[in-house]
């Protein structure tokens, strides 16, 4: 009897527990800002900025090619209690407008009050001045190249963008938000420094890449892309450009190719050719090293860093 | 070549059996196989990936011999394409949510014949002299078996059905990932049907076909090469091209001697009546939408060296000529901006971000200066054509038009014309009499 007793007061206090866990739950959940980003490298960099003020949800899942992306239907309920949304911008996710068109919420389109484009203020790369929607050279490239975040430094601007976004929806979180930034800066910065070191060994190296997305890269860690496997988009090159590429660029120490693309004609390339093929992570997730944005530029200059390695020596 | 050699045989029975989707749908299961195995964490070449491939493969073919079996309300190619499209729409959830699935699915679209190296070739030798050997020593049940496929009958051959569709779920499931849907297609089904325009017998047809298709593929490859086109769209419409020239010869041959004078008039006639009916509607869309796209015009305009210049005023023509120099210059002007940042990433010391940002401002001036000068070419195109549809219109309309009552035969004229206005002159007594 008595020992039931004890059972039943065990049971209670367990369901008090339980039901304050829940409470205090709801209350964290309920004071996080609900932040949608649109691919997952801004959302590695909004969870970097907002660390526990922010809930951050993903529209591209990060195993997705976010240039050939279209929109589902669940992408509505991510965004129904959006309170902030984090934009790659330069029409790279040029589909979010409508999505948020069509929930009637004015305040999340394009600089509306709560948007934050993440491109502002970063010195672009090609610029070609276009209409995003309008039609280019097929790789959606047609206001500027739009892979900027692959350049470490652009972080900087970028997480700038985002810190501002939030303090304009939650002001009293100001003070937290930038030492979060800057707690990321001072990591990034470090990290800089040691990737440039990584890669100094290899200034001017000539490599090809499959689709022109690598110039920030490319320029902060001093690579020369000499040509690109992809003329257009979705179509597969032509046998005269192959062999041009063959045939013209000697020197090419390396193939730098994603997880989203053909790997069939960098392999060809790379038989014919003598050189590596190296598979670098375009975005967060991409690749299972890259779990976050620190992680991504990691992976990205060690694996390029080895690729090249032997063909130095 | 050997591409050509295995699936001209393939597609012979193909066309007997009268269902010409079926590659599409056996490739589509295959795909499927593979992409379930990869979703699985199976590489589609190890040995799970091929039996996950080989399975579905399998399940594809014994579906596709039930097929047999089904009412005759259900039509065959209905009852396959709704295989294909189940298969696509299962794949494509399949590879949803992983990277190199979508690349799976692109490749199986479009392939990579260039991409075949020396190392694979041995692989599809084994693989397609395999299955040829299979066909040979089998080919009297496989025949029989095509043949009551196409009568409708022979349950008994049941079992010859699926080892064809199997063997043939094998060959598709190889060679579609590496030549794409669209050239296995042409692969299939054209070589088969040149073969067939010319002989009765299964080895005949069979040598014709593998001729025409190494005639195709190689003019195809070269197109490629010369004209910068993708490889793949490039040998299917070489294929095509092969097809037409293929149906006119055979439109010679079949004929005692005698008549291939006439046959050949009739030919240049065809060519003839084409050639004017295609100027004359061209005509009739510039007389009716100047501004629009004109593609017809505007290669009879690059065939005879006669621009939108022509139908300017000697002003415009200054401007005209100016705009297209300027696109040319500023469009010249953002390349060289593009190029000298390019240079700066790897050579001298590194631009600034201003630097950078300045190149940038330049880049879209100049971009939009050519895009404005290419603005004034557009407008003063669209005025030339405007004046263009009353000077040239009618007059080349008009001479079209009696160039097809010249070359047309009075019989056939007379039939076509009195066609006409006897259902004319019947529409009009019925609306008169309701």
């Amino acid at each position: 009897m008595r020992e039931l007793a004890f059972l039943v007061r065990l049971a209670a206090a367990l369901a008090r527990l339980g039901v304050l866990i829940s409470v205090l739950y709801m209350q964290s959940a309920e004071a996080q800002m609900v932040v949608v980003a649109t691919t997952s490298d801004v959302a590695s960099l909004v969870k970097a900025v907002g660390a526990d003020l922010v809930h951050v949800k993903t529209i591209i899942p990060p195993t997705t090619d976010p240039e050939a992306f279209e929109p589902r239907a669940s992408d509505f309920a991510k965004l129904a209690d959006a309170e902030l949304i984090v934009r790659v911008g330069l029409g790279y996710d040029y589909w979010i407008d409508r999505l948020t068109d069509r929930l009637q919420r004015p305040e999340l389109q394009q600089s509306g009050p709560r948007s934050v484009d993440a491109s502002t203020g970063v010195p672009l790369l090609e610029v070609g001045g276009r209409d995003p929607l309008a039609q280019d050279d097929g790789h959606g490239h047609g206001m500027a190249n739009p892979h900027y975040w692959l350049d470490p430094v652009n972080a900087e601007t970028v997480t700038a963008n985002i810190a501002a976004g939030i303090i304009r929806v939650a002001p009293s979180a100001r003070d937290t938000v930038e030492a979060n930034r800057n707690r990321f800066l001072a990591d990034l910065h470090q990290r800089l420094a040691t990737w440039s070191r990584q890669l100094a060994p290899y200034r001017g190296a000539a490599v090809l890449a499959y689709h022109n997305g690598w110039p920030y890269f490319a320029r902060r860690f001093q690579l020369n892309i000499v040509g690109f496997i992809e003329t257009k988009e979705g179509v597969p090159p032509s046998a005269a450009h192959l062999s041009r590429l063959i045939a013209g660029q000697s020197g090419v120490r390396a193939i730098m190719q994603t997880p989203f693309e053909l790997k069939r004609f960098s392999e060809m390339l790379s038989a014919r050719m003598g050189v590596p093929v190296v598979t670098l992570a375009p975005s967060v997730g991409s690749v299972a090293q890259a779990t976050d944005y620190l992680s991504m530029m990691d992976y990205n200059v060690a694996v390029l860093a080895r690729t090249l390695a032997p063909a130095t020596r | 070549m050997l591409f050509v050699a295995v699936h001209a045989n393939f597609g012979l029975h193909v066309l007997k059996r009268g269902v010409i989707f079926v590659d599409l749908a056996l490739a589509q299961m295959s795909a499927l196989g593979a992409t379930i195995a990869f979703a699985s964490g199976h590489l589609p070449t190890s040995t799970w990936g091929l039996v996950y491939t080989f399975l579905f493969s399998a399940i594809g073919a014994a579906l596709l011999t039930a097929g047999r079996g089904l009412p005759k309300v259900i039509n065959k190619e209905a009852y396959i394409g709704i295989l294909y499209v189940v298969a696509t729409a299962a794949t494509i959830l399949a590879v949803d949510r992983s990277p190199q699935g979508a690349e799976h699915v692109k490749q199986i679209l479009v392939g990579g014949i260039l991409t075949v190296s020396a190392t694979e070739l041995p692989k599809f030798v084994i693989l397609y002299g395999g299955i040829g050997a299979f066909h040979w020593i089998a080919r009297r049940p496989l025949q029989l078996a095509s043949d009551a496929a196409a009568a409708g009958h022979g349950g008994s051959l049941l079992i010859w059905d699926f080892l064809f569709y199997l063997s043939f779920g094998a060959v598709v499931t190889s060679s579609v990932a590496t030549a794409g849907v669209l050239l296995v297609f042409c692969f299939l089904i054209i070589p088969a049907i040149i073969g067939s325009l010319f002989a009765r017998r299964f080895t005949g047809a069979l040598m014709i076909g593998w001729l025409g298709g190494a005639t195709a593929s190689g003019f195809g490859l070269a197109a490629s090469f010369e004209l910068e086109l993708p490889a793949g769209a490039a040998m299917v419409v070489a294929f095509a091209l092969t097809l037409a020239i293929a149906v006119i010869l055979r439109g010679f041959i079949s004929v005692p001697a005698e008549y291939r004078k006439h046959r050949f008039r009739i030919l240049v006639r065809c060519v003839l009546v084409s050639i004017l009916t295609t100027v004359s509607a061209t005509m009739i869309w510039l007389m009716v939408m100047p501004g629009a796209d004109q593609p017809m015009l505007d290669v009879m305009e690059w065939a005879v060296g006669i621009g939108p210049e022509t139908f300017l005023t000697p002003g415009e023509r200054e401007i005209y000529a100016d705009a297209r120099r300027e696109v040319r210059v500023r469009q010249s002007q953002a390349t060289q901006q593009t190029s000298l940042e390019r240079r700066s990433r790897w050579q001298g010391a590194p631009l600034s971000d201003d630097a950078v940002r300045r190149i940038g401002a330049f880049q879209q001036a100049f971009n939009e200066m050519a895009r404005g000068e290419d603005f004034v070419v557009e407008s003063l195109s669209t005025r030339a054509r405007e004046r263009e549809r009353w000077y040239v219109g009618p007059a080349i309309l008009a001479a079209a038009i009696l160039g097809l009552v010249i070359i047309v035969p009075r019989r056939l004229r007379a039939r076509f014309f009195s066609r006409s206005w006897s259902l004319l002159a019947a529409r009009m007594l019925r609306r008169h009499t309701s």
